[in-house]
């Protein structure tokens, strides 16, 4: 019954053509065009499916009707007149390289990302401490993210120490650091050239120029409280630290190519028996 | 062309194209419950006139009994048939029936006294309508399974349905167990929520 | 369209001979369940409703050309935007589409046939005479007009315009009912792509190993099983409105105008992405074999693939952002509607990525996928930006968003669909294509959809709103009009040209041989045309690309997969 089973030398059984499939669609839309017509129009389609069901019913019980075929000549293997293939040069001693060929370990990130958390906090607490005379301003700004109320409130406020938009300043300024961490981790052994012109200047500048151009829309009343000099300075801390860090860490070959066995660290004999392992669906 | 065999043939298989074929369908078919179920849902209570569920409707617990205990008999009909016990699959089959169509039934006259003596239509209200589209689609599956049940019930009095049919037989089955748990559905909305 | 084999035997001289074979032929192709033979079938059925569709079309736009103008009258107008739109979805890009995905897949996976064929058959003629239905509206009933009964109610008939009271006679119910007809066999052909595809793959083709064609295309069906079913029930419950007077729609009896919307748009939204995933589709068959390179992140192409398949199905409201909804419910689908852009992005980098130092060639398959590119990103720029609810409420509905969807359906679906004509006619016919009329149809029809779609948006932003039928002088809207209508036809040119290539090459076009492109997937390893049974022996594949392993026994895929 399988079509993939039929593998014979003088002919192919193909199911056998029928009309039934095109009575019955012609009897379903005369069905419906007596809707808009008149119900004789309908009566007569209820015709043509009854007929159309029995008669594909018998079509495929008890057996699938089949034709025979002639086996058409099999034709001349595949080949090629561009025989000659040209590489993209990547690595010499990898033939067929993924790119990238070596990346950062995910640790990289997230020591870059926790460095980068601890300058761009020394430089924030600094501003807070030269503009208005507390370190914990920057903190409760950062905080009003969440509890927008804190700017209606009067100054005195802001510049005051509070446990709870410490708690929540905290964590936004980890979790974030760490993402953009594990971020850099991944961007910058794609831009080798100049890892830390990117991770440390241009990306910063991006980010702060954006912020810049949409705040004022988002959130104006934050937007009236920060001061953008600081506020890029700040970025640039983070940037610089965390691309120093995670290009300062020893990068690792991608494990492309390597069987599943070797990849789940099975010290077996015969590993290229392993390669039929890895046909399961990597999907 | 032939690809050169080198491999060594190793066992290749698929899964059974009417199964996934009757899965696709009860998905496409869930889909359109999804939304009726969702119409009935919004509308409750927005009637602008009576007569509300709760006056009127009734919990069909025996039918809903029927239909339930319908799915366990098909599958041991499925078995039966699996293992060349044709007496039984004849028996079980025959039992699915049945119960498909006392349920058949109850919803019948559950309607005729709904329209008769209630004298709610589909038109009435905006309950009526959402209650009659829902159960009443129900209800069409459940005919259209019961005509399909029916069919092989002929074919199997005749003779014709033997073991190595249960391919077929058991894709109508799934069909039925969708029915049998979308009316769980349809029950819990319209006669527990609903009410 | 096909050279499939006429019986020859007893054609002589004779005339009752010439009708006999005729008449055999036809009654071949009516009674065929050969997966060739039905994909060839949908794709002429969908080129001729290209035709009726894009003659539509044409009429809107001679109509808006001016201002003031009379060339029909508004009642004309309606059915014509309200028959373009359905014709061009429902009628053109899902039967063209599963054309394509008909023929090929089963070359693609290695078998011999769909999982269904029959099936096959019934869903092709239960779509094709839905259609016929649609437009015997013309003809048939007793419209309100008197000339016939076509439907004008727009091609997502928002309630209550189709209740009873404003829609008499059985125009809408035209529409309901050839689309439910039509439905039917588009669920049909779902259910059969997604068994096909699962379940009749050759020996050795697991699913990482499948053709990236044969991964969309069943993303797409897994879609269609979800998408075209909410609107197949809601079609149901709008003929219980109108047959049955019921109340689901009926705002006097406390049902809702709004839920309609949201029925439709469920279907409506999620089928965008239905017609434009078999696009990523050709794309991505094509993109590799004209860079000379494999396509590049094949697993993430598979997995932006089944994303933006989950993703697409939640956006839906975006549609809605103007009737007033909560601004939770807002935020929501502005998120999801910016979210489904990602893999999306994901999609165009990939492509990138596969030219990226390739030896492209710059033959007209590879030129419309170029087009596609640009295209489809503008489309999707835009697309961000009527994403997001506040510039929704200043542009929805305007002629903004007629321009936004029409770069995504004709500069993205389109384009995609001529470069997969270019591609696989060789296949279908035995031969190729003419390389210079392809270049001439590509820049002729490129020139045209720019003029006619670039400064579409442009009345848009000056507040021209969708669907009317005339406008004031003096408002800046008339310049743009004037300039897309000239669009228009070059865009007519283009089509013609390429007509004038489908029916020329076919009889004149140089022989193809089974492998012109040079290219890896199976359907280039049996001949041009492919007889009936596919392959002569049913291949076995040990990598994505079969046909390169066999040409390149020296360094075979299969050693790096």
């Amino acid at each position: 019954m399988d079509p993939n089973e039929t593998r014979l030398t003088d002919g192919v059984r193909l199911p056998a053509p029928t009309a039934w499939p095109v009575v019955l669609a012609f009897g379903l839309t005369l069905v419906f065009a007596g809707l808009l017509t008149t119900a004789a129009v309908s009566l007569l389609g209820a015709v043509f499916c009854l007929a159309g069901c029995v008669g594909w019913f018998r079509q495929v019980l008890p057996h699938e009707r089949h034709e025979m075929v002639p086996a058409p000549p099999v034709p001349a293997p595949a080949v090629t007149s561009r025989t000659e293939v040209e590489r993209i040069e990547i690595a010499r001693e990898i033939h067929r390289a993924r790119i990238p060929i070596e990346i950062y370990p995910v640790a990289a990130g997230l020591k870059g990302g926790l460095a980068g958390s601890v300058a761009m906090a020394a430089l924030a607490m600094l501003y807070g401490l030269l503009s208005r005379g507390s370190v914990w301003y920057p903190i409760n700004l950062l905080s009003s993210i969440v509890f927008a109320d804190a700017l209606h409130l009067p100054e005195t406020y802001l510049t005051s120490f509070h446990a709870v938009l410490l708690l929540v300043a905290a964590l936004l300024h980890l979790v974030t650091s760490v993402l953009v961490g594990l971020l850099y981790g991944v961007m910058l052994p794609m831009f080798p050239r100049r890892p830390i012109l990117l991770g440390g200047l241009i990306g910063p500048v991006l980010w702060s120029g954006l912020l810049y151009a949409t705040l004022g829309f988002i959130n104006p009343l934050l937007n009236q409280r920060i001061d953008w000099r600081w506020f890029v300075a700040s970025q640039i801390g983070y940037g610089v630290v965390a691309g120093l860090v995670v290009v300062r860490q020893q990068r690792v070959r991608t494990r492309q190519f390597m069987p599943f066995a070797v990849l789940a660290g099975l010290e077996v004999p015969g590993i290229l028996e392993g390669k039929e392992e890895e046909r399961s669906e990597p999907q | 062309m032939t690809i050169p065999q080198t491999l060594p043939s190793s066992p290749w298989t698929l899964p059974s194209r009417g199964r996934v074929g009757m899965f696709c369908f009860i998905a496409a078919e869930a889909s359109i419950f999804t939304i009726f179920v969702v119409a009935y849902l919004f509308y409750l209570g927005k009637s602008v006139s009576g007569p509300t569920p709760r006056e009127v409707l009734e919990l069909p617990i025996f039918s809903s009994v029927c239909l339930l205990s319908s799915s366990l008999t098909i599958h041991l009909a499925v078995e039966f048939l699996r293992k060349g016990k044709s007496g039984a699959f004849r028996a079980a089959w025959g039992l699915t029936l049945l119960l498909g169509a006392i349920f058949l039934a109850a919803t019948g006259l559950e309607w005729r006294r709904l329209i008769v003596e209630k004298g709610l239509t589909i038109s009435t209200n905006l309950f009526g309508t959402t209650y009659y589209s829902l159960v009443g689609l129900h209800a069409s599956h459940v005919t259209g399974g019961l005509i399909g049940l029916a069919v092989v019930m002929v074919l199997a009095l005749a003779g014709k349905v033997r073991p190595e049919h249960s391919g077929p037989v058991d894709v109508l089955s799934l069909y039925w167990h969708f029915v049998d748990a979308v009316w769980v559905v349809v029950f819990t909305v319209v006669y527990v929520i609903g009410r | 369209m096909s050279s499939e084999s006429m019986p020859i035997a007893g054609a002589g001289n004779l005339p009752g001979a010439a009708r006999r074979v005729w008449l055999e032929t036809l009654h071949e192709w009516l009674i065929t369940v050969d997966h060739k033979k039905l994909g060839l079938m949908y794709i002429g059925y969908a080129l001729f409703f290209l035709v009726v569709g894009g003659i539509e079309a044409t009429i809107i736009r001679i109509q808006l050309a001016v201002p003031h103008a009379h060339f029909v009258s508004p009642e004309v107008f309606n059915r014509m935007f309200t028959m373009h739109g359905t014709t061009m979805i429902f009628f053109v890009a899902m039967p063209v589409l599963f054309g394509f995905a008909n023929y090929l897949v089963p070359l693609m996976i290695g078998a011999r046939d769909m999982a269904f064929p029959r099936l096959n058959a019934f869903s092709f003629w239960m779509t094709a005479f839905g259609g016929l239905l649609l437009y015997f509206s013309f003809l048939g009933g007793d419209g309100l007009y008197g000339a016939g009964s076509a439907p004008d109610v727009g091609w997502w008939a928002y309630a209550p315009l189709t209740s009873k009271a404003f829609s008499r006679g059985h125009s809408t119910d035209y529409w309901t009912v050839s689309l439910l007809a039509s439905g039917f066999g588009t669920i049909g052909t779902a259910v059969n792509l997604v068994a096909t595809i699962l379940s009749m793959r050759c020996r050795g083709m697991t699913l990482g190993k499948m053709p990236l064609l044969a991964w969309l295309n069943l993303v797409m069906s897994g879609m269609l099983l979800f998408t075209i079913t909410p609107l197949t029930a809601a079609q149901i419950m709008l003929m219980v409105d109108r047959y049955l007077d019921g109340h689901f729609f009926d705002t006097h009896a406390g049902g809702s105008a709004a839920i309609w919307m949201h029925f439709f748009w469920i279907f409506g939204h999620p089928e965008v992405y239905v017609l434009i995933i078999p696009c990523f589709a050709f794309v991505s068959e094509i993109v590799p074999v004209f860079s000379r390179k494999p396509i590049f992140g094949y697993p993430v192409m598979v997995a932006a693939t089944v994303a933006i398949g989950g993703v697409s199905m939640s956006v839906w409201a975006h549609h809605m952002y103007t009737i007033g909804m909560t601004s939770y419910e807002n935020a929501f689908f502005v998120l999801t509607t910016l979210a489904v852009g990602v893999p999306t992005g994901i999609k165009i980098f990939n492509w990138l990525g596969t030219m990226w130092g390739g030896k492209i060639r710059y033959a007209p398959p590879m030129m419309f996928c170029l087009g596609f590119l640009f295209q489809f990103l503008i489309a999707g720029l835009t697309g961000i930006m009527l994403g997001s609810a506040p510039f929704d409420w200043q542009l929805g509905n305007s002629y903004f968003v007629v321009a936004h969807f029409h770069y995504v359906i004709v500069g993205g679906i389109l384009f995609a669909l001529f470069a997969a004509f270019y591609y696989w006619y060789p296949k279908m016919t035995g031969r190729m294509l003419n390389d210079t009329l392809g270049k001439w149809h590509f820049w002729v029809f490129l020139i045209g959809f720019h003029l006619t779609f670039d400064f579409m948006h442009i009345p848009g932003l000056l507040g021209m709103p969708r669907r009317i039928y005339t406008y004031e002088p003096g408002r800046g809207w008339a310049i743009w009009n004037m300039i897309a209508t000239i669009g228009v036809a070059f865009q007519i040119a283009g089509i013609l040209i390429f007509v004038f290539n489908l029916v020329h090459s076919y009889f004149r076009g140089r022989v193809a041989g089974d492998d012109p492109w040079d290219a890896w997937t199976l359907e280039w390893a049996t001949s041009s045309p492919p007889a009936a049974c596919n392959f002569a022996v049913l291949p076995e594949v040990r990598s994505r690309r079969p046909l390169w392993d066999l040409k390149h026994p020296e360094d075979p895929d299969w050693k790096y997969e």
